[in-house]
């Protein structure tokens, strides 16, 4: 064999270990997909649910976590097989990744604890990951964090071409500074990623959002607790139908038509830190408490001018006005506190007039004849006589026919043509 | 039937034409069709369409804000902008030929009698109108009150959208807000003679509208209803139907406000003496009649003429 062709061979072997190597970048040095991977591999739970424990290992690799081990977060495995509950997740366990800056685990503690002092944090399970999923689905009150985030591709489909364009620019432009392989192979991909946008727009909030609180007889069921009598209550039709009186504000309309500078749930709810401390409007650390409002409007440009003392009263605006909405609303059919609205007393006090003059107008018309109809001096009629077309109303010159004319202090047209 | 035949009929062709213009416009803009705001994308007239959010003004509003403001609504900026400037050279054509939301209350109020209507048409309609005009540009957002709850402009999309079957349409008009929005649109629209009302009272766009209007009448090539003052014979009718109230009898010649006038050209069609037209510039430079003792073109305060030359020949 001649050295060249051997040469040959030798770099496409060397080629082929790299590409062998690349495919090595999901580990599984556990082994959990010697029977994960397998099809079918199906049990019957407590509840009697028939449940799938197989993973798609296409599926994995390619989600936001697909080339972390699976020991790295399910840590209570250690024996095979395994428990059920064994495979729970804590979320605020130290993570695969070391921050390069501290040299420690990176973890999502922070992120947790936001949340868990959230409204949303005291609820379903107390790691926040873990328990029925189809239960969790139907009866929750509160999500935990697989509710919202799930397994899914780490760089969206229609972002990959950017991406890719941007990876190709990695070592030149960030590795400039910082160097090392371990820097731009674990975290170079993170920044580039965040770099060309966040994941998820407005209206993707709006709908994880909505996947909870759009839905009525869910939120009907939701009780918050009463700061003053300490005891659970029931929510009002406030509450529960929020997504809807959302819907009709200019907020909700201009996401509706992808306008992205209306504001999104989480934008006033929950404006700052990692964006999931969602608190109730009664606390005072809320974005939404009145004390605070005037800020969170005046992050965005639109309403920039919410901080100035003459505004005080726009932070007032109410953004999920319950009288946008159906009155009668099949959900909250015996709330009577939404008939003592301000809207439906002016409704009371008009609708009597038009009433009458609806059906005085109907009954004109079958009845009226061919008479020429003028308007009634009570709605005005005589008043536009005087005013508008300067003569006086009928109705007034027939009472006055037997008295003495009174000399007018201007002459008509045809006196002073006549002069 | 033949009743509302023979009704037809008297209706003069021109205003037959703007009629079906409305008509048009209304499937133009409205449910089911909502050709219009569709070619944006836009599933009704508010959003990105609304022609009337930009110019809220807010103190402490920086340049930067008020530009933020209409690059949210540029779609509606670009509309209003060719509505002022037509305005401007030809009167209120949108007002009065196309605006669905003004003209098809115009149109239902034509059918019912005229007894059991409101008559609105002699109130001050400045100081409403202005009033309530600055109340809704920088009051109300400052008391609270969101703009896009005050604003009615949608109401009759909305009941366009509830009878095309979409539940959008619907909510509103089972809301609270959407009640009495419905109210007054029987009370200002249907119910009010000429069915022009809230084009004196409460438009915005129309006091906008009006204020372009009157300024460009001062000039003398542009497009108004003008009086010829020496043909004006002082019947009335001009004034009896116009339907927003812009012709005031003074001293038995009509004056034309051109703060509201639409330029429907209704007085053109009823005037036998051609003395009142849509024209460029007044043509009674100098006039064959005159009144003795008394001013004869008096200018009343609220309402704005052409600027006639002295009538020192006459003198």
């Amino acid at each position: 064999m001649p050295l060249k062709h051997f040469l040959f061979v030798i770099v496409l072997f060397i080629s082929f270990i790299q590409t062998v190597n690349a495919a090595q970048r999901h580990p599984d040095p556990d082994g959990c997909f010697s029977c994960h991977a397998l099809e079918g591999l199906d049990y019957i739970d407590k509840n009697g649910v028939l449940r799938s424990a197989s993973i798609d290992k296409q599926h994995y690799y390619s989600a936001l976590h697909g080339s972390v081990p699976c020991k790295d977060c399910h840590r209570r495995i250690r024996e095979y097989p395994h428990k059920v509950e064994n495979g729970e997740v804590d979320c605020a366990n130290s993570c695969h990744v070391e921050e390069p800056s501290e040299g420690e685990p990176y973890t999502h503690k922070a992120v947790v604890k936001e949340y868990k002092d959230s409204v949303h944090g005291n609820g379903w399970y107390k790691g926040l990951t873990g328990g029925n999923r189809f239960r969790e689905a139907k009866e929750a009150p509160v999500a935990s964090c697989r509710f919202c985030h799930g397994n899914e591709l780490y760089i969206r489909e229609a972002e990959l071409p950017k991406f890719k364009e941007a990876f190709d620019h990695l070592d030149s432009e960030c590795g400039s500074c910082h160097q090392g392989e371990i820097w731009l192979g674990q975290f170079g991909g993170h920044i580039l990623r965040r770099f060309i946008g966040s994941r998820w727009n407005k209206n993707d909030h709006n709908k994880m959002c909505n996947g909870c609180h759009a839905d009525h007889e869910r939120m009907a069921k939701v009780e918050q607790k009463n700061e003053k009598t300490g005891k659970k209550e029931k929510t009002g039709p406030r509450f529960i139908l929020a997504s809807d009186s959302y819907a009709t504000t200019l907020h909700g309309r201009l996401l509706e038509t992808n306008v992205m500078q209306g504001a999104s749930c989480i934008d006033c709810h929950a404006p700052k830190g990692f964006r999931h401390g969602v608190l109730r409007d009664e606390k005072s650390d809320a974005s939404t408490h009145t004390d605070n409002l005037a800020e969170t409007c005046a992050q965005s440009d639109c309403h920039a001018y919410a901080t100035h003392p003459l505004n005080h009263r726009f932070v007032k605006t109410d953004l999920h006005d319950i009288d946008m909405i159906p009155v009668n609303n099949s959900i909250v059919p015996r709330d009577q506190s939404r008939l003592e609205s301000g809207w439906v007393k002016a409704l009371i006090a008009l609708s009597p007039i038009i009433v009458i003059l609806g059906g005085g107008s109907l009954l004109w018309w079958l009845f009226g004849g061919k008479k020429k109809s003028v308007t009634f001096s009570i709605l005005g009629g005589d008043a536009f006589q005087e005013k508008m077309i300067g003569r006086k109303p009928k109705s007034k010159v027939k009472k006055k026919v037997h008295q003495k004319k009174k000399p007018t202090a201007t002459l008509t047209r045809k006196e002073a043509e006549d002069e | 039937m033949i009743k509302a035949i023979e009704a037809i009929k008297a209706i003069p062709n021109p205003q037959k034409y703007r009629y079906a213009v409305i008509m048009a416009s209304c499937t133009l803009f409205f449910s089911p069709f909502l050709f219009l705001p569709g070619l944006v994308d836009n599933p009704d007239l508010c959003g990105k369409v609304c022609i009337r959010r930009f110019y809220l003004f807010f103190p402490g509003m920086s340049p930067a804000d008020v530009s933020g403001k209409m690059q949210v609504a540029a779609i509606g900026v670009y509309i209003l902008s060719l509505i002022l400037i037509t305005t401007f050279f030809f009167g209120r054509m949108w007002c009065g030929y196309i605006c669905p939301v003004g003209g098809l209350p115009e149109l239902v109020s034509r059918t019912f009698s005229d007894k059991w209507k409101i008559e609105y048409r002699a109130l001050p309609q400045v100081p409403i109108r202005y009033g309530y005009f600055s109340v809704y540009l920088a009051l109300m957002p400052m008391l609270g009150i969101s703009a896009c709850t005050l604003c009615n402009f949608i109401t009759i999309p909305r009941i366009f959208d509830a009878f095309s079957g979409n539940p959008k349409g619907l909510a509103f008009a089972l809301s609270a807000v959407g009640l009495v929005n419905l109210a007054l649109l029987f009370l200002l629209g249907f119910f009010a003679t000429k069915g022009r009302a809230y084009c004196q009272f409460l438009c915005p766009v129309g006091a906008l509208d009006g204020l372009v209007n009157r300024l460009g009448a001062k000039l003398r090539f542009t497009r108004r209803i003008r009086v010829e003052r020496n043909r004006c014979t002082g019947c009335n009718i001009c004034a009896r139907n116009c339907m927003t109230g812009s012709i005031k009898m003074v001293d038995r010649i009509a004056v034309v406000d051109q703060l509201s006038c639409m330029s429907c050209h209704e007085c053109v069609d009823v005037c036998d003496w051609g003395a009142i037209d849509w024209r460029a510039a007044p043509l009674d430079e100098d006039p064959k009649r005159k009144k003795k003792g008394v001013d004869f073109h008096p200018q009343p305060q609220w309402q704005a003429v052409y600027v006639s030359p002295p009538l020192s020949k006459n003198k």
